[in-house]
Parts: C-alpha cells; structure tokens; sequence
C-alpha cells in the first residue's frame, strides 16, 4: 500500500530538495565526492523507507533526519566517531545587547564574505547555522535532526551566531584598516 | 509591560519566528515603544539578513542530480524533473501571460472584497517578513540596486537567467489610461530560503514601494488579513508601519509593500486611478 505521500509525489517534491541536500552533505563530510555519495545513499534509503512523511510539509526535515543518520553510520563504520565535538560550554548568550559598531557594517558584507565565514565555523555551528538561516528549519525541526532537545539548538545557535559575528566583524576591522 | 531585559532575551526567538501569540504580541508591542530595544532588533535583523542572503552555499553538481532521478525512477519511484536553475524559454512565455497582472491584481481584490467579509488577521508569513525587512533597508540605503531603469522591460530582462523563474513586470500605467503616479526605480536580487528572490523598486512621490517576486514552491503567502477573491486569497499585513500584501497566482508568490497610509483592500486604490477604474474607486472613497 502507497503510503500517504505517494511515489510520485514523493520523487517530485524529494528532488525539490537536493541542492539543501547536498549543502548539507558538505557540511558533514566537506568533500564533494563524499557528499555526493551521501546525497545518493540518502535518496537510496529514502526511497525504500516505509515510513515517509504524510505530507510534503514533512519531508525535507525527513530527508535531513536520513543524511545524518547514513553519515553517522559511515562514521561508526570508520570506527573513528563523529568528529563534531560538544561545543555547549557555560551560559547561552542572548542577542548581544552591546553598541557594536561593527555589526552596523555588516550590511556592506558581499556574500562571499559571509559565506567564507560561515564555512570557518567550527562544524557543530557551522551545521547549525545552516540548519536554520540557511535552510529554514524551525528549532524544533533542527532538535529532530540533530536528536537533541529544543534547549540543545537554541543554546548551540546562540554560541554559533555569536561567533560568526566575531568573524564578520574581525573581517569587516581588517577591510576597514587596509583602506584606510 | 515587560521590561527591556525580558524583551532582548525574547529577541532571538522572535526573530526565528519561534514566539506565538501573546508571548509575540508583547515582544512587537515593546518594540513599537522603546527605542533602544528597537535599535538592537534592527542590528540583529541586519545581521540574520547578512547570513540568510548568503545562501545557497552549495548547488548540487549537475551529474549528481542526474544520477539521482535516475535512481529514483530506477527504484520505481517517479522522479519529476527537477527545476532547471536557470527559466526555460518556455518558462519564460509561459510565466509572462501570467505575470502581466502583477500589479492589476490588488485592484482586483479591492474590487471583490466590496462584498461583506469577515478578516481573520494572524502572524506575517516569513515571505512578508522579508519584504518588509528588504523595504526597510533599501529605504535606509542600506540594500541598493543592482540595475537602475524605468523601464519595464528591461528590468524584466535583467532577471532572465539570474532567477529561476520568469519576472515580467505590467506597465500598468499605459494599459489604463491614467496619468504617471508612480515610477520603477531598478531591482535586484534577494536572498529567500536558498535561492534568489526578485526584488523591484517603484516611487510614488517620493514615497518607495517595493515589490517582491518569488516562486510559490519557495514561498506560500500565510497570516494576516486574508481576502480571497477569484480563486486567489490575498494576505495583507501590517509590519513595522509599513502595509505588505502577499499573493500567489500561476507558480509565482509576490509581496508589495508601501508606508501607504491606505490600509487593506484600499491600498489598491492608490496605484490603480486610471480612467477605467473610476467607476470601481468611487465608491471606496471616504465620504
């Protein structure tokens, strides 16, 4: 029996997703061909699964659930361990209350830039910076892909925003005095 | 009223669009009244704006997308073809007829909403919340344009091959008779979710009005005032001072947003005051 998102909806909106898709596998594995034989080994398990999501609202934050589960199982396998590390240290910060006026500069970034720093994060942060303001997931979305509680990604996010601002504006500092 | 403290810890959450009623109503009612904490959502906006334009960082090669829509037509599941990134001639003739009514289409609404209807008023979509955000900053200098022309068609010549969807802009103003009242400034790319949105700026004296083009895949217009009318269901939010209206027709999503003082349906009004609308805006004004 078919489940409630049939095959073809699930091939139209499944390929929908690939680009996310695959910038998430270079997340993981930062090598392309290495990402891309995650992206296959996804759609492979995704297209067997019994128990597809019952609507397409579903399935992209699915899909992402079977990436990280196949890159995990790669990692067991090369008995070496996930090479993310904890990084939840000390108190979550909030939004930072302080004038910086470097972060006024922000808006004068090219997107090159922001993309370097993004993929110098460490690559917790770096995973979930993409989750959410490039990928659009809702906290709780990112907690089911992550298999972490709420209060996990909310505190991860804040650590992580918090150092791509230092990045952009140790960036945005050494344009400025090479300019002058 | 909560205080300042409560607000900024608060502040993360409403940006990530993760407060729900009353928590989000106070969050937005603070903010509407300090200044300070009013400043620092608008840096921290910018900031989350800066990241979110970066997208996409990644595109899947095109041998990689090749070979999966054939594994899943091998694994018996009917692969559609993806969409091409870059809009396909026939894309283009298509998305044209369709897109002609841009513009034409509020005064539509205003017209069918004459009839009684009872608005059911919920939170912006996150497509309108760009806008609004996108509005605000090209009106700070802070989001300048990319090609600068008053001419329709060019600006709608500027976006083939940069989006992957067709963008041709109406010149509304000739088809209806009426004098000049509003003028196209340029456009430019946006970032929403992953990819390119188109983004159009107009003047009307003096006063901008932007209008955002996506594609309905990407973006599903959702909360706010809801007008249906045609077949259409219309959104009209009011955030931060400014008036956004958000619709979807023929596979694309729109966004229109002005400091109008005219609300809702009237806003229509505005740019639609050619002769042949005469007889459908009388009635609307005030008496």
């Amino acid at each position: 029996m078919d489940s409630p998102l049939n095959n073809a909806g699930f091939g139209q909106t499944a390929m929908e997703h690939i680009d996310a898709l695959y910038g998430y596998a270079m997340v993981l594995t930062r090598d392309t061909t290495e990402a891309e034989d995650l992206v296959q080994e996804t759609y492979v398990r995704a297209a067997s699964a019994a128990n597809r999501p019952e609507d397409e609202s579903n399935l992209k934050a699915w899909l992402f659930v079977i990436m990280r589960n196949a890159w995990l199982n790669q990692i067991r396998h090369k008995n070496s361990g996930p090479r993310f590390v904890d990084l939840e240290t000390g108190e979550p910060p909030t939004v930072e209350v302080h004038e910086n006026p470097h972060v006024v500069y922000l808006r004068k970034l090219e997107r090159e830039q922001v993309r370097e720093a993004i993929e110098s994060l460490p690559d917790a942060y770096r995973e979930i910076v993409i989750l959410r303001d490039i990928e659009g997931f809702t906290y709780q979305e990112i907690a089911t892909v992550l298999d972490c509680p709420a209060g996990t990604v909310m505190s991860r996010l804040g650590r992580a925003r918090g150092k791509l601002r230092k990045l952009l504006s140790a960036w945005q500092t050494k344009t400025r005095i090479r300019a002058v | 009223m909560k205080n300042c403290d409560d607000i900024r810890g608060r502040l993360t959450l409403y940006l990530d669009d993760e407060l729900r009623g009353e928590e989000r109503a106070a969050v937005e009612a603070h903010l509407s009244e300090c200044e300070t904490c009013a400043a620092i959502f608008a840096r921290e906006l910018n900031f989350l704006n800066a990241v979110r334009e970066s997208a996409p960082l990644h595109v899947a090669p095109p041998e990689l997308r090749a070979r999966i829509q054939k594994l899943l037509r091998v694994s018996g599941v009917a692969a559609a073809e993806s969409r091409p990134r870059r809009a396909s001639r026939l894309n283009w003739l298509v998305a044209a007829a369709a897109a002609l009514l841009v513009l034409a289409l509020p005064f539509v609404v205003w017209r069918m909403v004459r009839q009684a209807h009872t608005p059911v008023v919920r939170q912006p979509s996150s497509f309108a919340l760009m806008a609004a955000g996108n509005h605000l900053r090209h009106v700070r200098g802070q989001l300048p344009l990319e090609t600068e022309s008053e001419n329709a068609q060019q600006i709608s010549a500027w976006f083939l091959n940069k989006v992957n969807f067709s963008v041709q802009l109406p010149n509304y103003q000739e088809s209806s008779g009426q004098e000049k009242l509003y003028t196209l400034e340029g456009a430019r790319l946006v970032g929403y979710q992953n990819d390119y949105a188109a983004y159009v700026a107009y003047r009307m004296k003096e006063r901008p009005i932007s209008l955002v083009v996506t594609s309905a895949s990407v973006a599903t217009p959702s909360g706010g005032e809801e007008i249906p009318a045609r077949g259409l269901v219309f959104h009209y939010n009011a955030i931060d001072g400014l008036k956004v209206l958000t619709w979807s027709d023929r596979g694309l999503t729109y966004a229109l947003v002005s400091d109008l003082e005219e609300r809702g349906q009237q806003s229509c009004i505005v740019c639609h005051q050619g002769a042949k609308d005469q007889d459908f805006i009388e009635p609307l004004k005030p008496h």
